[in-house]
């Protein structure tokens, strides 16, 4: 955790910092999807409240809260209400495994009368060696949050969509995977940071042994992994459950899914849930496919220059250079978060076999495939 | 008491709870649930034996796979009679005394075996970096082991095609010769 009190309150604190922040772009999202919903489908959607009908988030915030809570009189309790907590947690812990800017170096300072530091402080929650290994064990456990509560509400229809929602959930974590072994081989290591750092500079790749660099292009994963990219981001629309990929919940035929029996609070939960698997998926998609929090042809070296010149004292420098880089990463995931939410609204649902047959007979033989053509090209790439 | 031992303590004690919720639970949904519990607590523990690669594979492979496919499989099926009918009866009796002379067995070896290692105060082995463990890992698997592994790559492979093959017969397990 920490040598000093001073660096393990920092650790604690940031780990409830990042979990705040999953939570708290709830709302700002929500706002998004329904106002860029009604953008879409051209109506008005919530203008009334407060300017560009903002403080509805506010609205909506109590309304949830305040509703009265009740439980199917033949639910199973313990699960019932442990399954709402369930989908938060594997957001929660993967979006805290995620490095989010440049690691911040603290030089020595006073303070209460006594000296500090120095430190190097890591802008994620905790930094696991094998990130990709430890984000996809996580993320699986996530079914079992729809697993509970279908099963917990005792009701027909949210048994069958948390059925659908484990199956689906299954089918695509496969074709998911498979696509980030690309990733794997081409950058020859599981850790975060070391992906993000590989795509620094100009794009630079082997070919029979001679090195090519294209200075007109950053040195991104989807120039290598092309298919990967798209077979994770299709992917990752049927983990978070997702238009076109949402029939857990598809309300023409199952009411509301897994969560017909919620209500209020716990209805949110599921919802900052879905919306917390968004933006671990979206910062996945910017962390192995787009360069991560790096800033294109600029190394982080001269962004902390440029602080330098800007402020005095080192320690306020490295730590614009971290919110610069942060900002980079952010604007990423709310481009690939606008996607999200611009899909939803656009393609209509799959149909269940139609579903089952992309998992398993298109996605899963593609990334085999993808994973093949890449070891043959590692192979070609390097031979003399 | 160590954090470290601190730790070890409490996944042992949910392990080892989750464990007897398996075989002590009568509904069938519990006991998955619970063994899906077991596996997670198993992972933290080879986490907190610095073995991240092993605890992320068990978390992606058991528990977020293979225990999720039995607890969907157990929530299809309406379970009373096959409750009934394992919780009395002859048969069943002889097998749970089986079983318990089996566990019996297992605690006891598994006791006398490791009372040297438990006692003894050899230093712990030199912790490695994840990346590089993970490595060594691989290079035992693949080089050393390499037959094995293909082995039982292959050994999943039979019986995934011969589930299939069941399945694809009319009536399944069930039908007439």
């Amino acid at each position: 955790m920490g040598r000093d009190s001073f660096e393990i309150t920092v650790n604690i604190v940031k780990m409830f910092a990042i979990f705040l922040l999953m939570v708290q772009a709830v709302p700002i999202l929500v706002w998004l999807e329904r106002r860029g919903s009604a953008f879409i489908q051209n109506r008005t959607g919530p203008n009334r409240v407060g300017p560009l009908g903002l403080i509805q988030l506010l609205a909506d915030a109590v309304k949830f809260l305040f509703k009265q809570p009740f439980m199917p009189e033949r639910g199973v309790a313990p699960l019932y209400y442990f399954a709402p907590i369930a989908a938060l947690i594997p957001g929660a812990l993967a979006l805290n495994a995620i490095p989010l800017s440049t690691p911040i170096k603290i030089e020595p300072f006073e303070m209460l009368g006594q000296m500090w530091g120095p430190y190097t402080f890591l802008f994620q929650g905790y930094d696991i060696g094998i990130g990709i290994v430890f984000i996809l064990g996580i993320s699986s456990l996530g079914v079992y949050s729809i697993l509970l509560a279908g099963w917990g509400s005792s009701n027909k229809y949210s048994l069958m969509g948390a059925v659908r929602g484990a199956a689906q959930g299954i089918s695509y974590e496969l074709a998911l995977s498979l696509a980030l072994v690309g990733i794997l081989m081409v950058y020859g290591t599981l850790s975060f940071k070391e992906i993000v750092d590989a795509q620094a500079g100009p794009l630079t790749f082997m070919a029979f042994g001679k090195e090519y660099v294209i200075g007109a292009l950053p040195n991104w994963g989807i120039f290598y992994q092309p298919l990967g990219a798209l077979i994770f981001f299709a992917a990752t629309f049927a983990e978070a459950n997702r238009l076109p990929f949402d029939l857990p919940e598809a309300e023409g035929e199952l009411v509301a899914g897994f969560h017909t029996e919620y209500a209020g609070f716990s209805l949110l939960l599921f919802y900052i849930g879905e919306y917390g698997h968004m933006m671990v998926a979206s910062a996945l998609l910017a962390t192995f496919y787009f360069g991560g929090y790096s800033i294109p042809f600029v190394s982080p070296e001269a962004v902390n220059a440029f602080w330098l010149a800007k402020v005095d004292g080192a320690n306020t420098a490295a730590i614009l250079t971290a919110v610069t880089h942060h900002l980079s990463l952010l604007v990423r995931v709310a481009l690939f978060l606008w996607i999200f939410i611009h899909v939803r609204w656009t393609l209509p649902r799959f149909r269940y076999d139609q579903l089952m047959s992309l998992g398993w007979k298109t996605m899963l033989p593609w990334a085999l495939a993808n994973v093949v053509v890449t070891a043959i090209w590692l192979w070609l790439g390097h031979r003399t | 008491m160590t954090a470290d031992s601190l730790l070890f303590f409490i996944l042992a004690a949910m392990t080892v709870g989750s464990a007897l919720v398996v075989i002590l639970a009568s509904n069938p949904i519990f006991c998955s649930l619970a063994l899906a519990m077991a596996m997670i607590s198993v992972a933290g523990i080879f986490a907190s034996l610095n073995a991240w690669f092993v605890a992320g594979v068990q978390l992606i492979v058991y528990a977020g796979a293979v225990m999720v496919l039995f607890v969907m499989v157990l929530m299809l099926f309406d379970l009373k009679d096959e409750v009934r009918a394992f919780s009395r009866g002859l048969v069943s009796g002889f097998f749970k005394i089986a079983s318990v002379a089996v566990i019996g067995g297992v605690i006891a070896a598994a006791v006398w075996m490791s009372t040297e290692t438990i006692f003894s105060t050899a230093p712990a082995a030199p912790t490695v970096n994840a990346t590089v463990a993970t490595k060594q890992l691989a290079d035992l698997l693949f080089k050393k082991y390499l037959f094995s592994f293909e082995a039982m790559g292959a050994l999943l492979l039979i019986i995934a095609i011969g589930a299939v093959a069941l399945s694809r017969i009319e009536g399944g397990t069930h039908a007439d010769k």
